[in-house]
Order: structure tokens, then C-alpha cells, then sequence
């Protein structure tokens, strides 16, 4: 017990001296309500013992203020009227556990989210919501009774779903610090998109060249428990101690056996379009994605294959690798914390069909001539135009294709990288072909990274590709050749411009994964408006979600570029490692609790629970009653919203408290 | 089966059909007549008003007064058809936006109101296009067809606003590559072909025409050259005003820009229910398809005997 | 003081604004209003604002206990269905509350007092274009006069 323990003697059961805290917030407050009336107010009301005000309570001077009245003993409960507890509750439980107050006999009345910053104009409005917020803020703290923190332990592990460079770079920083991973991507490779890139801007590195050693390391690794052409199917738990389980499907290739020599390939006889390369290759039924891919074992896609036998036969596979009953593997595994690192999708514009793809063969998408551009693409590195294999000596881009556009249903926000990557694809070609005409039609040029406006200029002024501001109106296509025609206003010239190309790419934006629901119903985590998955805070904790232990990095969080992802996968993992590195984490206390002598037995709580953390148990006095396994108690409150007999209710947010911030008093 | 109870409709005339190219009207009349469709009139139906320029000045005057012809026919009960793309274009799109907005739909309530009259959207504009691909449908109509063409080359013109905005039309969203024109147009055994820009603006409607009219000459001009590049014997359009510009603005393209043309153009422009109406064996008079006089300055102004021609000797 | 002397009161005082219980699920609901805050999207000050893990922690007797303590409408706000932080708290609550809103009915309380939505951590927007409907419709009825005690 400490010195401040005695002096405040704290039970519970002691008469409430409530410490009432309003902050100006700068002008935010106090520029829309009168604080210093609001600290009147709530002096007059019971319990309080002591009322005041400052600018900023959230800073040291003001924290400093509150500690003095605890330890001066003058009050034994604080009230702080100011932002959202969203924002600064743990400031002040911290606050109060610094100068010895239990930090659960602390609440905050949101005068500013929930009053001054929405009631602006009606500022006498605003000043009786916060007057009330404070009363039920007060109210509740007369209920507060001291609470032990809750300590669970944490697995030293973490699983991060999706191996792209985010999810590769992340694992590479956890094991590092000495921290079990489990890498799952639902591809029979890792690498993610950037496999499928030829070069990065503005360093024109090549994308493989630095991508390749990392899936290296990745593969070697014996920390790194490499699960590729895997899924998650259910995760359960909570921070620290998640359970997942993972699906492995079937090969039906053994992965031990496979040596990845490639004599199945030839006498496969299924040719099916290849997914890496967009089709504009094909693959067999039989295949790795590319060629250094890893794991380099071969996976038979079995929704194309027909089981003719060829791959299986001795003459063609020496080591027997082929399984066509191979069935699915479920395996079970208990880690600390997650990442979420699933990548994005490309946006298919076949729905613009103003522009043509899919009906003019010389019109593709900006991953398409990417793969074209690869020295492992179909083309070996020397883009075609896809109607006569021929090279073509004027190319033109769109930008914002899918992007950037308000129409019902489409995608409102910047894809980030487009301006960028076509500027780079321009540069690319016009070494190949100094001679050829190269356009890029765009509304706006964002060239915001380190290096990239250098990039842009270089790209205009040395390499003489035409930037032309202005939407492409119409795209015809010449049906002789299968040229592009092209009509568009070039709007700062204010002069309509027509020109005719060879190859017309469309700068296609980025998109959340079509499936990404799946992964948010898995972890219970949210998306933003824009798809995306949804940061704790948008500046300040833009890897943290809303649930502890789980995090998002990379393109799953937003468009971004590759140093981007990379800067986000470092920071997933910091936080990971923060969260593990002490071996425990805390938790809220704020856990059910059954009164055994108002409890019927009707088991209607059982049923409410979704953690099935209610069971019945024989009591000696009152007969079969419920009772809670703390271990699976997540204190939602669902079993206590149906108990008829108010024998169940939440520490934290209990129905006396709850009672005595909704009664009126006159 | 009786027809005739199941497909009624209120004809809405619009301006340019009735003063300058009467025909159009004509064969619509017969060929809905032949095919059981009853036509009741819209009696004091005014200008529709104008979806280029009159929107473009006012548009909850627009508003009030395509609504104002809308209730004509809701008194009627019948949903209103009109063979022009610019009268389609206002009643529809006044419809759809009086379906949605009902702080709209009350403004022009309370206007109608002063003349004993309410909006209500209980009748749908139709085109007469649209009247013969979805209501009718052309298997109906196939069954009407005595004569096929046997090599017809016909450039179809679609126009504007039969097609967009797309929302508000009833070809699910397809305004870059429609078909159904073409469709129709080849139950008669013609051939559709494929000429370049073929969605291209005729060049009259948004006061192009009244304003600048070297600029809309320049679009027919355009127009047509593709049209005659193409190989076209014919010119089949929708709309009086496209019409208008393609048949009469065939002959001031060759004045304005005769250096520039070459041959001077003469493709006959002729309208679907024209083409039809032959291909159902109905009497050319009703249709409009026989000039019986010398007068000036009377439509068609690109003679269409070559057409004739063609319709003697493929249509037995 | 009869009923309408008590009206007259109150017609003398200004113009009469409903006080609204809100019981905000802490997950999504009240991140939204916090959203809304963030980016001052204004909505009329009749709301209170109670902060709960869940909706399914509301139980019945809370929202009685608001009509009878005299305020004068009561809004619940979850999670969309099926994304309830809790896994289904929200259906638990959802099923409830249809059953409440025609027991209100039965008692003679007018059901539109009590107002369920649903308002995600990213809808801000959402959230008070919501509050602006129930404060609306609340205000429609009038003041909660029910449970006045009359001595």
C-alpha cells in the first residue's frame, strides 16, 4: 500500500470525492462554451468535491493539476470534461495511476466530438450538452469502484496474411528481433505484385533484382513458417492469444518429392491463359506462377486439369510427385498478433467502354504493359502491339482510369501511383524506341516522393514524352490497322487534338481486394468509405485497427507506393514487436459477473454469447446458475441485455451505472 | 388475338415532323396501325420543349412545361410515343427526374396546379424505337414482314438523345455500341454497315444548327463522308431533326463545302417506320415515299429515287 | 398546476427542443459521432450521448426507464449487421428491440420516441444525418408527457 493508498484509502465503498476537470482545448472548447461556467455547474452538483479548469489538461502542467488534488487527497474520483476517451482516456488512467489513484476510477464527458465541434453555430446548445455530458459523466463516477488490471500472457508469435513485399519485409523485421512467423499467402508464390513489375521509380531498380533476394531470405529463414497457396478460414481469441486456423490446399504436387525440373510441363496437354502475366501468356495445367517463384515446387490447377495422367507417369515425373488425390491440410496455430498485408487488386476497366479494352486488341491496362515491358514477360522485355506482334512507334496513356471518379459507384480517391508508373513506362519505352511518339494524357501530374518531380521533369524535357492535359473524349479504332484514334482537348492549349497510336494504355488505378470482406469478418476488423481497410487514427496510428494485436500495412490500408508499403510493413512489425516484447498485455477488466442468487438458470445468456463463455454450473445454494470463464469474456454485454432477472451485468459498464446516468434530475 | 386493346398509345408530334417533314408522321401512323397498335391524339400538346436550348435557358421552365405534356396523356391513360430523339430526350428525362426529386415534383405541381393539372408519373415516354424492339419485339414484328431487301446498304444514324444519358434510358446502360436500330433496320433484309464514327452527333440539335450553321454543316459533312466511304445506299435515322439535317443539310454540306467534297453527296435519308412500312407491304403513299409535286422547297430535298429504284426491283 | 397551465408555461419559454438519450455502441457508433466531430459535421444539440461496449448491452428496462425518467426519445446505434465488433451483438440487440418497439406500441408510448440505426467508425456523415431524422421525428411528437408526475 502505498503512501497515497492509505491517505485516500480506497475501497469502493467510501464516499465519492469527485474531481471535475474541464479543458478549454485550446479554443476548441472554450471558443464555442463558457468553461469556467461549466466548472460552476458542476461544482453544484453532489460529490464533487473539487471543480477546475485549464487550456490543455492533456499536457504535463495540466496532468500535474490533477495528480496534486489525489495526492493532496481531495478527491478520490476525476472527471476530465474535454475531447473523446477514444483520444485521451489512457492519458489520464495513466495519469491517475501515476499519482496512486486506481486508473479505473476515472471518466471522461466528450464535450468536444460530441458537443462543441458539432453545435458550433448553436453554441447555447452546445453549452447544454456539455452541461449534461458532465452529469452523466459525474453520475457514473459515483458508481466507479477500483478494478485490478488484467494481465494475459502473449504468444511470441505472429501471423501475417499476404507475402508481398509488405508482408515479406514485415516477417523479415519480426524474425530478426527473434519472433516466430507464420507467413500465409493464398498464391502458390510470394512476391505479391511487385513480382509482376519490371522496374521501380525513379531509381528504375529492377523490381525483381530487389525483390528476388528478400523472397530469398524469406525461403530461408527457419523462423519463417512459409505457408503459400494457404488461406485463413477462422481466427478466434483476442490480443495476444489469437488461434488460427489455416487451410493448406491441395497441391496435388507433393512439395517434398517435386524437385522443380520441369519435365511436366511440355506433356501437359491443358494450355489455359496465365494469370501472372495478365493474359497475354499462357500457362499449363501444371505450373509455377514464374519462373523464380518460391516456393519452386509445381501446382496443378485442378479446375483446368483433366486428369489425362501424362504428368503422372515414370517416364515424365522421376519422382513420383504427382498426388491427384491430394485433399486440403488444416492446421491450428496460436499466435500474439496479426498483419494483414493482403495487397490489391487492379481495376478492370472493361466497364469504360468509352475506351475500348476488350474490344480493340491495342488497348491494355498499365499491369498489362508492364509484363510486356519484363525481361521474364511474354515478350522477353520488347513490347508488341497485341494485333500483329509488331512494335509499335507511337503509344499513348490515359491516366486516372478507375480512379479519381465521383459517378455513382465509382472510385473516389487517387490511386497514388499511376502518374508514376506511366511516367516510368514512358521513359522505359522511349529507350527501346527514341523514335517513337509517346503521349500521356492526364489531369493532374502528382509526383510527390522523394525524387519523383525530378523523375517527371526529366521525363518531359530529356526523353520528350508529351504530356497533354486532357480527358480522353473518344477513342476510335482505325480498322485497317487496328490503330488507336484518339480525340481529346488539350485544355492548356485550349485546342482540340487528335492523334492515332499504335498502343493505347490505360492507366489503371488500384483497388481494395474484391474479396476483402472476407478478411474483415474473419478479424473483425472495419474498412474505410473508400474499401479499404480502416486505421486506428489516420495520422497518429495509421498500422494500428481498432482491434489490440491485430495490424494492416501496405496497399491494404490505402494506394501507396512500394517505399510506402515498406515504411508501413517496418512499422506493423515495430508495433507487433512492442505488443510481444514484454510478454504480457493488458487488458480492461471490464468482464461479466453473475449474481448467483437473482440468476433463474434460464440459460438466456448462454444463448447471447458469441465467445460461448457461459456455462452452467451447479451453485450450492441456488441451484443451476450461470457462470462466466473469464478467459472467453470479451464484456460486450449481450448476455446481460437479455437477463430478465438483472442477475448478469458488466463491470465497467454496469446497470447501476448505467441507471444513474440516464435518470433526470429535476 | 386482338391486338388492338393491348398496345395504346398517346402520339406526341413534336415540332419538326408535323411542320417540315410531315412523311415521318405519316408512316408512323401506318405502320402502328398495321401492326395493332392503337394512336390516340394529345390534344393541346405544345413544344416539348426543347432539350438543348430551352433547357440550356431555364431549366425549371423546361421542367414545368414537359410535365405540363405529360399530363396530357396520364388524363389519357396511355403512355405517351413519340418519334423524335429531342422529344424523347425532354419527356423522359423530366420524367425520370420528377420520379426522383419530390421537392422537383412538388415546384411543378404547384406551377400545373394553376392550370388544373398534376403530375403524377403514372405513364412512361416511349420512343416508337422503343415501342417496336421491347414492347412489340421483334419477333412481332418479323411476323409482319412480306418483302425482304435483297442488297441494301444502310448507314443507320442513331442520333443523341435516344441513347443518352444512359441512366435514363431503357437500354441497360449501352450508349457506346447499341444495336437495336441496326436490328430493326435488318429485319427488312437490309444490311446495317459499319461506317467510322457512326455515333457521331447529327450536328442540328443544342442550337447548333440555329447559331452556327457551318459548324452542324461541317458535322453532317463529316457524316456523310464516312456514310458514302462506307459504301451506303441509304441513310435510316430515328429523329425529324436528324433527318432534317441529314436530308436538308446533305444539300447545304454541298454548298458550304463543295471545294472540299469532291462529288456532292446523295444518299436518300429515309426513317425506320419508311423502311418498314415497305418491308410490311404497305401502300408507299402512306408512308410518304411519293412526291406528287413540283413544289419548292418542300422535303425531301435529296431526291430518293434511287431508293425507289431499288425497292421496285428488290421488293417483289 | 393542471395540464394546460403547464402547456402555457411552456409555450411562454422559447420553443421547445427534444432531449434525446443516445446509447452508442463504443466500437462503431460512437467512433462515427466521433468522426462526425472530427470533421465538424454539425447536427441539432438534442442528444445525449451514453458510451456502452455493445448494443446488445442495451437492455429493455434502460430504454423504459429513459421514457419514464422523461426523456423524451431514445436512440440506439450499433454496427451494421455482421460486423458487430462482438460478433453478434448487434442481431441480439436487433431482435429485441422489434419486439420492444411493439410492446411500446401496446403501452400506448408512440414507438417513433425510440430510434434504432446503424452507423459505422467511418460514417460520420451517416451518423448525423441519422440523429437529424430520429431528433426530427421526436420533435414531431412533441414533449414525452407520459410519465409527468403529477404529485
Amino acid at each position: 500500500m502505498t503512501e497515497v493508498d492509505k491517505k485516500l484509502n480506497i475501497t469502493g465503498n467510501e464516499k465519492p470525492k469527485i474531481g471535475v476537470y474541464v479543458c478549454h482545448c485550446g479554443v476548441n472548447i472554450g471558443g464555442v462554451v463558457s468553461v469556467p461556467d461549466l466548472v460552476e455547474y458542476a461544482k453544484t452538483l453532489p460529490n464533487v468535491s473539487v471543480g477546475r479548469e485549464y487550456k490543455f489538461f492533456c499536457s504535463d502542467v495540466g496532468q500535474k493539476m490533477i495528480k496534486e488534488d489525489i495526492e493532496a487527497g481531495l478527491i478520490n474520483r476525476v472527471v476530465v470534461a474535454a475531447c473523446s476517451p477514444r483520444m485521451h482516456e489512457p492519458t489520464f488512467r495513466i495519469a491517475c495511476k501515476e499519482a496512486g489513484l486506481n486508473q479505473f476510477l476515472f471518466e471522461m464527458a466528450n464535450i468536444r466530438e460530441h458537443s462543441t465541434w458539432v453545435h458550433m453555430k448553436e453554441p447555447e446548445g452546445a453549452y447544454e450538452v456539455a452541461k449534461d455530458h458532465i452529469r452523466l459523466a459525474i453520475a457514473k463516477a459515483r458508481g466507479l469502484a477500483p478494478l485490478a488490471v488484467q494481465k494475459v500472457s502473449v504468444e511470441p508469435a505472429c501471423l501475417i496474411i499476404g507475402a508481398g513485399i509488405t508482408g515479406m519485409n514485415s516477417a523479415i523485421d519480426l524474425t530478426a528481433a527473434g519472433y516466430k512467423v507464420y507467413l500465409v499467402d493464398r498464391s502458390a508464390t510470394i512476391g505479391g505484385h511487385m513480382a509482376q513489375l519490371d522496374k521501380t521509380f525513379p531509381t528504375m531498380d529492377c523490381s525483381s533484382c530487389i525483390l528476388t533476394p528478400k523472397m530469398s531470405e524469406i525461403s530461408r529463414n527457419k523462423d519463417i513458417e512459409l505457408l503459400t497457396y494457404s488461406e485463413v478460414t477462422e481466427v478466434t481469441g483476442y490480443v495476444g492469444n489469437f488461434e488460427v486456423t489455416i487451410k493448406k490446399k491441395p497441391h496435388y504436387v507433393d512439395q517434398v518429392k517435386c524437385t522443380g525440373c520441369g519435365a511436366c510441363i511440355d506433356p501437359c496437354p491443358i494450355t489455359v491463359g496465365n494469370e501472372f502475366d495478365l493474359g497475354l501468356s499462357t500457362r499449363k495445367a501444371i505450373y509455377v506462377p514464374f519462373p523464380q517463384a518460391i516456393p519452386s515446387q509445381y501446382t496443378i490447377d485442378m479446375d483446368s486439369c483433366v486428369k489425362c495422367g501424362i504428368c503422372a507417369r515414370e517416364d515424365v515425373c522421376e519422382p513420383g510427385a504427382i498426388n491427384y488425390d491430394d485433399e486440403p491440410e488444416y492446421i491450428h496455430v496460436k499466435v500474439g498478433t496479426i498483419i494483414v498485408a493482403t495487397g490489391y487488386d487492379e481495376y478492370d476497366p472493361s466497364e469504360l467502354k468509352q475506351y475500348g479494352y476488350g474490344k480493340y486488341p491495342n488497348v491494355i491496362t498499365g499491369l498489362q504493359m508492364e509484363r510486356l515491358l519484363s525481361s521474364f514477360g511474354p515478350v522477353v522485355g520488347k513490347p508488341v502491339k497485341p494485333s500483329d506482334l509488331k512494335d509499335p512507334h507511337s503509344i499513348a496513356f490515359l491516366q486516372c482510369v478507375g480512379s479519381r471518379n465521383f459517378r455513382e459507384g465509382g472510385n473516389k480517391y487517387c490511386s497514388r501511383v499511376c502518374c508514376m508508373y506511366a511516367t516510368k513506362q514512358a521513359r522505359q519505352y522511349k529507350e527501346k524506341h527514341p523514335e517513337a511518339d509517346i503521349y500521356i494524357f492526364y489531369m493532374d501530374i502528382r509526383a510527390f516522393g522523394k525524387g519523383y518531380e525530378e523523375f517527371y521533369e526529366s521525363a518531359a524535357r530529356d526523353y520528350g514524352i508529351n504530356y497533354v492535359r486532357g480527358r480522353i473524349a473518344e477513342v476510335r479504332e482505325n480498322p485497317l490497322n487496328h490503330n488507336i484514334i484518339i480525340r481529346s482537348e488539350d485544355t492548356l492549349l485550349q485546342q482540340p487534338i487528335e492523334v492515332e497510336v499504335e498502343l493505347f494504355i490505360l492507366s489503371t488505378g488500384i483497388e481494395p481486394r474484391a474479396d476483402s470482406d472476407s478478411v474483415t469478418s474473419l478479424l473483425r476488423i472495419q474498412k474505410s468509405a473508400d474499401g479499404f481497410f480502416l486505421e486506428a487514427h489516420p495520422k497518429l496510428r495509421p498500422v494500428d485497427t481498432l482491434t489490440e494485436g491485430i495490424f494492416i500495412a501496405g496497399v491494404s490500408q490505402g494506394p501507396k507506393d512500394i517505399p510506402d508499403s515498406v515504411a508501413q510493413a517496418k512499422g506493423a512489425a515495430a508495433s507487433a514487436i512492442g505488443l510481444m516484447a514484454k510478454g504480457e498485455v493488458e487488458i480492461e477488466p471490464f468482464f461479466a459477473v453473475v449474481h448467483s442468487d437473482r440468476c433463474s438458470g434460464c440459460g438466456m445468456c448462454i444463448q447471447n454469447c458469441a465467445y460461448g463463455a457461459i456455462e452452467f454450473v451447479d451453485d450450492r445454494y441456488y441451484g443451476s446458475v450461470a457462470s462466466i470463464n473469464k478467459a472467453l469474456c470479451k464484456g460486450c454485454g449481450a448476455c446481460s441485455g437479455n437477463c430478465r432477472s438483472s442477475a448478469i451485468d458488466i463491470i465497467g459498464f454496469s446497470s447501476e451505472q448505467l441507471h444513474s446516468m440516464i435518470t433526470k434530475r429535476e | 388475338m386482338s391486338e388492338k386493346n393491348k398496345w395504346k398509345y398517346g402520339f406526341f408530334l413534336g415540332c419538326v415532323a408535323p411542320n417540315r417533314y410531315p412523311m415521318i408522321e405519316s408512316s408512323i401512323r401506318a405502320v402502328f396501325d398495321h401492326l395493332g397498335a392503337e394512336i390516340l391524339e394529345l390534344e393541346g400538346a405544345s413544344c416539348c420543349p426543347a432539350p438543348g436550348v430551352f433547357r440550356a435557358f431555364h431549366i425549371p421552365t423546361w421542367l414545368v412545361i414537359a410535365a405540363r405534356n405529360i399530363t396530357i396523356a396520364e388524363e389519357l391513360g396511355v403512355d405517351i410515343i413519340t418519334g423524335c430523339n429531342g422529344c424523347y430526350g425532354t419527356l423522359r428525362d423530366a420524367w425520370v427526374e420528377l420520379e426522383h426529386d419530390h421537392e422537383l415534383k412538388k415546384m411543378v405541381n404547384g406551377h400545373l396546379a394553376k392550370v388544373g393539372r398534376e403530375f403524377k408519373g403514372s405513364i412512361e415516354p416511349k420512343h416508337i424505337v422503343q415501342v417496336l424492339y421491347q414492347d412489340m419485339g421483334l419477333d412481332y414484328l418479323r411476323g409482319f414482314v412480306k418483302h425482304k431487301f435483297k442488297d441494301l446498304k444502310v448507314a443507320v444514324h442513331y442520333g443523341c438523345h435516344i441513347i443518352k444519358p444512359s441512366d435514363k434510358r431503357p437500354w441497360d446502360g449501352e450508349c457506346e455500341d447499341p444495336t437495336f436500330l441496326d436490328e430493326i433496320v435488318e429485319i427488312t433484309g437490309a444490311k446495317s454497315i459499319n461506317y467510322k464514327d457512326k455515333l457521331q452527333c447529327c450536328g442540328a440539335g443544342g442550337a447548333v444548327r440555329t447559331a452556327v450553321k457551318e459548324i452542324s454543316a461541317d458535322f453532317s459533312r463529316e457524316k456523310l463522308e464516312n456514310m458514302r466511304d462506307a459504301g451506303a445506299d441509304i441513310i435510316i435515322d430515328c429523329c425529324p431533326f436528324c433527318h432534317l439535317q441529314l436530308d436538308l443539310g446533305q444539300v447545304e454540306a454541298n454548298n458550304l463545302y463543295k471545294d472540299m467534297i469532291g462529288e456532292p453527296y446523295k444518299i436518300p435519308v429515309i426513317y425506320i417506320t419508311q423502311l418498314l412500312g415497305l418491308s410490311f407491304g404497305i401502300d408507299p403513299n402512306l408512308l410518304g415515299l411519293v412526291k406528287n409535286h413540283d413544289l419548292k422547297g418542300v422535303s425531301p430535298f435529296i431526291p430518293i429515287e434511287s431508293f425507289l429504284e431499288k425497292v421496285k426491283t428488290q421488293l417483289t | 398546476m393542471t395540464e394546460q397551465t403547464v402547456e402555457a408555461k411552456q409555450s411562454e419559454s422559447k420553443e421547445w427542443e427534444p432531449k434525446i438519450i443516445a446509447f452508442l455502441c463504443n466500437w462503431c457508433s460512437y467512433a462515427g459521432a466521433d468522426l462526425a466531430g472530427v470533421s465538424r459535421i454539425q447536427y441539432p444539440p438534442n442528444i445525449r450521448i451514453v458510451r456502452v461496449p455493445c448494443s446488445g448491452r442495451i437492455n429493455a428496462y434502460f430504454i423504459i426507464k429513459s421514457l419514464t425518467d422523461g426523456w423524451d426519445g431514445v436512440v440506439i446505434s450499433g454496427c451494421h449487421p455482421g460486423d458487430c465488433h462482438y460478433i453478434s451483438g448487434n442481431l441480439v440487440a436487433r431482435r429485441r428491440f422489434v419486439i420492444l418497439k411493439e410492446l411500446l406500441e401496446f403501452f400506448g408510448i408512440d414507438p417513433g420516441r425510440v430510434n434504432f440505426m446503424w452507423a459505422s467508425a467511418a460514417e460520420g456523415e451517416r451518423f448525423a444525418v441519422l440523429i437529424r431524422k430520429a431528433t426530427a421525428i421526436v420533435k414531431k411528437l412533441g414533449p414525452n408527457k407520459k410519465f409527468e408526475k403529477k404529485w
